[in-house]
């Protein structure tokens, strides 16, 4: 009767042994998704939440990841690191994701980085765009699969060098820390490849009237005008250059965020001729792209941007680092994570292992009849630029 | 004489029944070092981090929600820009331990020199107005520096600055390390009980009471031989120095500052985690702040629209509690203590 006991006992602590293996092998493998859901930045989270629900249907459809389904668990970040952090650190420690993405705000990626370091989780961003996060601030837990901000100038740069060398460029940013370092990285890569630099302005946040700075890029006779204002400055900007006819014998270039989808219906005509640097078009004329961009109008009813598409690309980085990591560890994926190359719809990207900064193929832009399209392609190796991560 | 003079029992029930008040809200302070330990025995064992580390926010930002009740609740001065003082104490105290050395004390001591010194500057430009005006300059104040802060590379501009790194807190006869969550958290809830109970009894000595009697008329005050811009001023730099103190404890627990912590978001939640708690209280602050900041993290999961729940919560209790939560819990202690008190 005893010898039964132990026997029934045994069994069924075999089976349980047995049940609690395979439920780990079959549990889903968790993602926590930090973006901002409300405020100002809600349409960059939007995207983020939409290229990754593309890409969590794609995977889970065909399998998963080693065998385990993707779960995706939401948090608002606000687009406030006081917020992201305390969003990422319940995700870490109460729900125990296996890996972290969504952050937009540089000062929220870099806080949840540095967050991920102190509890031994990784996390990529698709969406910040600050040099710092892959640079001097670079973290060996933190990898980012979008371009970063010197790889647009560079793009701009590259496409500047070749179609007008030797150009003169007058620059003109908004009056703020970012529009400063945005004009500065822009300069120095367009100095590098020749252009010569006749002068620069700083235009308050909010500037109601440009005219006084027309007569400064008159005089410097410059050819081209780079110009990093955004929103509501860049109509008034455009509308006013074309009223005082500067547009006629200057090109105007500019950061990404100058004109955006958002803003190019109240610029109107004028916004005609712009060209900048990105790192995705829905225009890229690949049978990859041509495939995502229907599955993401067909699920969201919506054209995919930049972030939805860098969002999208994540997972299936995750993926395949995962699959040659055949495990979720952290230490054993982030080895996987560096070096490794992954299909994406902007083409392959590569990580760099040297500071977690994908490597990709940018795009110049130009917008024609207010739809952006692509002029000019350069090189991911020629974009990226050298490696400053000191860290690891 | 006499007719100025009111009853001597009068004077004696007032007395009397500040005594009460007073009792009440100690009754609610032990009850929530009590709460606090017992939550510390159920949640330590487990190997919990996150809820310690929630916890400890929201005894950080209860030092700061107290520096707003003293101006507001005690002193009857409504600041909208307090936050400058949190995010003050918090960049200096992540400065002094990023670059001058991780010791506790040092930034602790820095922080309240410099809080002090911009609390008198502070207060020197915001104490002339009063009402509404004085809540707008401290306002503008709040928003000009974080400006500036968010525009200022040295400082981090806008990803402000990472990398404070774990500091060992040191107590003589211990050690507390930042990133052990249960201790540091003890830790924290020791100062924000001990700030709480020196600025109550502070409240209680004639100091205070000259507050309350700038809070109850202001033009009345220097006809009892106090001036009450004096007083007024020290009330200022009291409060930047209990905002400033808990704010120097937010890049020990989270590593990192941004210039976010100065902005009017925390500045009127503070605001309404007084206005919540009960105003003119003290510890109300503190029950406010733990309310607010568990609300914000549980509603948040489950809704972006958070807000909203915030927003509705705030005008249910001005409606129904205008007292707030400890203005509505308080009388019901006091009976009990004055019933125990009548029959011993």
């Amino acid at each position: 009767m005893r010898n039964r006991c132990w026997k029934t006992f045994c069994l069924t602590f075999a089976a349980l042994a047995c049940f609690a293996a395979y439920g780990d092998a079959s549990e889903p493998i968790k993602i926590g998704v930090v973006t901002p859901l409300t405020g100002t930045y809600t349409g960059i989270g939007q995207q983020v939440k939409w290229g990754l629900e593309l890409a969590a249907k794609e995977i889970n459809a065909s399998g998963g990841i080693i065998g385990r389904k993707v779960d995706l668990l939401y948090e608002d970040e606000e687009a406030n690191p006081l917020v992201a952090t305390q969003k990422a650190e319940k995700l870490f420690q109460v729900s125990k994701v296996d890996f972290l993405t969504g952050t937009v705000n540089s000062a929220s990626t870099l806080a949840v980085g540095q967050l991920a370091e102190r509890n031994n989780k990784l996390i990529a961003t698709t969406v910040s765009f600050s040099d710092a996060i892959t640079g001097e601030k670079c973290s060996p837990n933190v990898f980012r699969v979008n371009a970063k901000a010197g790889m647009q100038s560079a793009a701009l740069a590259e496409w500047l060098a070749k179609e007008k060398p030797g150009a003169h460029v007058f620059y003109l940013g908004p009056d703020y820390e970012m529009g400063r370092s945005t004009v500065a990285a822009f300069k120095s890569a367009a100095e590098k490849k020749g252009a010569k630099s006749t002068g620069e302005v700083f235009a308050p946040l909010g500037n109601k009237d440009y005219s006084p700075f027309f007569g400064q890029i008159r005089a410097a006779h410059a050819s081209v005008l780079y110009t990093s204002v955004a929103g509501n400055d860049t109509v008034r900007l455009f509308t006013q250059m074309a009223e005082y006819g500067i547009r006629q014998h200057l090109t105007v270039v500019g950061a990404s965020g100058t004109v955006t989808s958002q803003n190019i219906g109240a610029i109107g005509k004028v916004a005609d001729g712009y060209v900048t640097g990105v790192g995705y078009s829905p225009e890229i004329d690949t049978s990859e792209n041509r495939k995502f961009v229907a599955a993401f109008r067909g699920m969201h009813k919506a054209d995919p941007d930049l972030y939805g598409a860098d969002s999208y690309g994540l997972l299936y980085f995750y993926k395949a680092a995962v699959e040659k990591a055949k495990s979720t560890d952290t230490e054993k994926v982030r080895t996987a994570m560096r070096g490794i190359k992954w299909s994406t719809p902007q083409g392959m990207k590569e990580m760099r292992a040297g500071d977690h900064q994908a490597i990709q193929d940018m795009y110049a832009v130009k917008v024609v009849d207010g739809k952006f399209k692509i002029i000019g392609k350069v090189r991911g190796n020629t974009a990226i630029g050298p490696d400053t991560c000191q860290r690891f | 004489m006499d007719t100025l003079n009111p009853p001597l029992s009068i004077l004696q029930a007032v007395r009397r029944r500040d005594h009460i008040a007073h009792n009440a809200w100690q009754v609610f302070a032990f009850l929530f070092i009590g709460l606090a330990l017992a939550f510390t025995l159920v949640a330590a064992p487990s190997g919990d981090t996150f809820y310690f580390r929630l916890a400890t926010e929201a005894l950080i930002y209860s030092g700061l929600a107290m520096s707003v009740d003293l101006l507001l609740g005690f002193t009857g001065l409504l600041s909208l820009g307090q936050a400058l003082f949190f995010g003050l104490g918090a960049y200096t105290s992540a400065l002094v331990l990023k670059h001058v050395g991780p010791s506790f004390w040092t930034a602790m001591a820095v922080t309240l020199l410099v809080s002090t010194a911009v609390g008198i500057v502070g207060g020197f430009i915001a104490i002339r107005a009063r009402g509404v005006y004085f809540a707008l300059i401290t306002f503008g104040m709040a928003q000009v520096v974080s400006k500036i802060v968010y525009n200022t590379r040295e400082l981090g501009a806008s990803d402000g600055i990472m990398g404070i790194p774990v500091i060992q807190a040191n107590f003589l006869l211990f050690k507390v390390d930042t990133a052990q969550a249960p201790a540091f958290f003890l830790t924290v809830l020791a100062m924000t009980m001990g700030l709480y109970f020196c600025i109550a009894y502070l409240l209680r000595t004639p100091f205070g009471r000259t507050l309350g009697a700038v809070r109850n008329n202001e033009c009345r005050v220097p006809f009892l031989g106090y001036n009450p811009q004096l007083y007024k001023m020290l009330a200022y730099v009291l409060a930047a120095d209990m905002a400033a103190f808990s704010g120097a404890l937010y890049p020990m627990l989270r590593g990192f500052v941004s210039p976010e912590l100065m902005y009017f978001a925390v500045s009127g939640d503070a605001v309404i985690t007084v206005v919540i708690g009960g105003l003119g209280t003290l510890i109300g602050a503190i029950y406010g702040s733990v309310i607010l900041t568990g609300l914000k993290s549980a509603i948040g999961t489950y809704t972006g629209h958070y807000q909203i729940v915030i927003g509705v919560l705030f005008m249910l209790s001005v409606i129904a509690f205008p007292k707030g939560l400890m203005g509505y819990l308080s009388p019901l202690v006091e009976k009990w203590l004055a019933g125990r008190r009548e029959n011993p």
